[in-house]
């Protein structure tokens, strides 16, 4: 990313936005996509059905299996896809094509993340609309909802970074596993705040205190159960969530990029 | 491989599970409750979640409710306040249904209401702004033949936020019937005064104070009675003498209008009416 070669590059928005419509299209026409998002919608759908089990609080299994279906499925969505896009155009050769062209590798990885950041959206919008008819032939609003799904983007933003960081040096398998873990470890972060405090002061307690802010701390990006029971969340709270995100996804796509330019491709 | 052989090795091994699957079924062993025993704690369901603890906590409400309704179980009520009062608001506290759920399954169905008010109390402590626990524990007590009981939770209920005003007729309702008509009669009296009740409320208060100042009127009445007979070795002849004897402040006037009748021969005291429609 020199000085003189960025100046010789014209235009780095239009660069990238190219690049994102197209990692749009080819994700939308991915057939493990609609595959995904068909199964969420019947997920979403099936709750009317399972509410019918119990006794009670059919509205709140229903917000609860929504908003899990909207989370769990964006995950996999940011995992399976956001690991093969560097991958797919390293494996086919067409990055040689790409980076022939006059296009950054740096604006290639923002590109490829800002078009998985575009499909997540989608997803996680059209599968709210879903639920919120749902909720509606119930007379219940969906607006309490709207936090915690705004959250779970947020989530998704920083493991769809966390994907592309991954494949842009590793095999499509190895970074899968490694974003899933990345973030049950995420969901776990509470755990090294209970850790620090239990071991003895030392270096061990510093690098259990340096971890626990290393992690994604996705369990404070958590308002789904909060949200179902119409708990009024503070504004506050989902901006410092919202800045928590964009800030770590930033770190994370930077580290992506910076990998990516250091990266030698073989003929 | 030919088309025929294929279909006939496909349906081969399909007719083999089939008998297979239905022998496992026909040897399945009765229901019991060996499959509770494989059931984590709300801690490790939460650890394993991964941030979707409330719907695991959905999960295991709707699997409750499918195995608690199987009346064949002999040994369904065994780890029921387990289930609804650990497992659940461990994943999700304020789950306030699976409270009132497990609370009404140990109330009823188990006849165990301590256990039961131990579930609702950690609902109730968990839930510090809603009064549907509370008002459901009252009505357990007081179906458990436990009305003083009861009424402390409709003290509880009543003071909740957005609490209904059919609660605060409740409690009055549930003091009286624990046998304190006095205090019963304060509750009804601050219900029919309160410019907050509605008019429901205030006219069923307008008859029960009636009716409560009847029932107080002649407690006092016969109480004033047996002490002027044990101080005199007689009854009195009228009850003007109470008064003149310093056993009551004044004759109580009847709700109904019609005074209290009295037999000076056997000493006993009475209404026109058992009960009092409304204001004369």
């Amino acid at each position: 990313m020199s000085t003189a070669r960025t100046a010789a590059v014209p235009g780095w928005l239009p660069a990238i936005s190219a690049i994102a419509r197209n990692t749009f299209r080819e994700a939308v026409r991915d057939r493990v996509l609609y595959l995904m998002l068909a199964f969420a919608l019947l997920m979403i759908l099936a709750s009317r059905f399972l509410a019918m089990l119990t006794v009670g609080s059919e509205t709140k299994i229903i917000k609860d299996l929504g908003l899990s279906a909207i989370s769990v499925f964006g995950l996999l969505t940011a995992v399976f896809v956001g690991v093969s896009l560097v991958f797919k155009e390293i494996d086919k050769r067409t990055i040689y094509t790409l980076l022939a062209n006059p296009v950054r590798r740096w604006q290639f990885v923002t590109g490829k993340y800002a078009g998985l950041l575009s499909v997540l959206t989608l997803n996680a919008v059209v599968m709210f609309a879903v639920l919120t008819v749902v909720l509606w032939t119930y007379g219940e609003s969906p607006a309490p909802l709207v936090p915690a799904v705004a959250l779970i983007l947020v989530e998704l933003s920083i493991v769809a970074a966390i994907a592309i960081l991954l494949s842009s040096y590793t095999n499509p398998m190895l970074a899968a596993l490694g974003t899933v873990a990345a973030y049950v470890a995420g969901h776990l972060s509470w755990s090294f705040e209970l850790l620090a405090r239990r071991i003895p002061e030392g270096s061990g307690r510093g690098l259990v205190r340096v971890l626990s802010w290393l992690v994604p701390n996705l369990d404070r990006l958590d308002l789904k159960a909060l949200a179902v029971h119409g708990v009024p969340i503070p504004a506050g709270q989902v901006g410092y969530a919202v800045l928590y995100g964009l800030g770590y996804a930033i770190a994370v796509l930077v580290l992506a990029c910076v990998v990516f330019e250091r990266r030698e491709f073989r003929a | 491989m030919s088309r025929i052989a294929t279909c006939a090795v496909l349906a081969a091994g399909l007719a083999c599970a089939a008998v297979g699957l239905a022998g496992l079924r026909a040897a399945e062993p009765s229901p019991g409750s060996a499959e509770l025993l494989y059931l984590p704690n709300g801690r490790h369901l939460r650890l394993a979640s991964s941030g979707h603890a409330s719907l695991a906590a959905d999960a295991v409400y709707l699997w409750a409710i499918q195995y608690y309704s199987n009346y064949e179980r002999s040994d369904r009520h065994q780890y029921v306040e387990h289930v609804f009062g650990t497992v659940i608001p461990e994943l999700d506290p304020r789950f306030v249904d699976a409270y009132a759920l497990g609370g009404m399954i140990l109330a009823i169905e188990a006849r165990d209401l301590d256990a039961a008010l131990r579930v609702f109390d950690r609902g109730i402590r968990e839930n510090p702004a809603d009064w549907l626990l509370p008002y459901t524990a009252a009505w357990e007590c007081y179906f458990a033949g436990r009305p003083a009981l009861a009424s402390r939770y409709l003290d509880e209920a009543v003071a909740k936020p957005g609490a209904p005003s059919l609660i605060a007729r409740n409690r009055a309702g549930m003091v009286e019937r624990a046998g304190d008509p006095r205090a019963a009669w304060r509750l009804w009296k601050e219900l029919s005064e309160d410019p907050a009740s509605d008019e429901t409320t205030r006219a069923v208060a307008r008859g029960r104070i009636a009716d409560l100042q009847q029932r107080i009127d002649l407690e006092d009445l016969r109480a004033a009675i047996a002490s002027y007979r044990a101080a005199h070795g007689r009854n009195p002849r009228a009850l003007d003498v109470l008064v003149a004897d310093g056993l009551l402040p004044a004759i109580p006037a009847a709700p109904d209008g019609t005074g209290y009748r009295y037999e000076p021969d056997t000493g006993e005291v009475g209404a026109g009416a058992t009960r009092v429609l409304g204001d004369r």
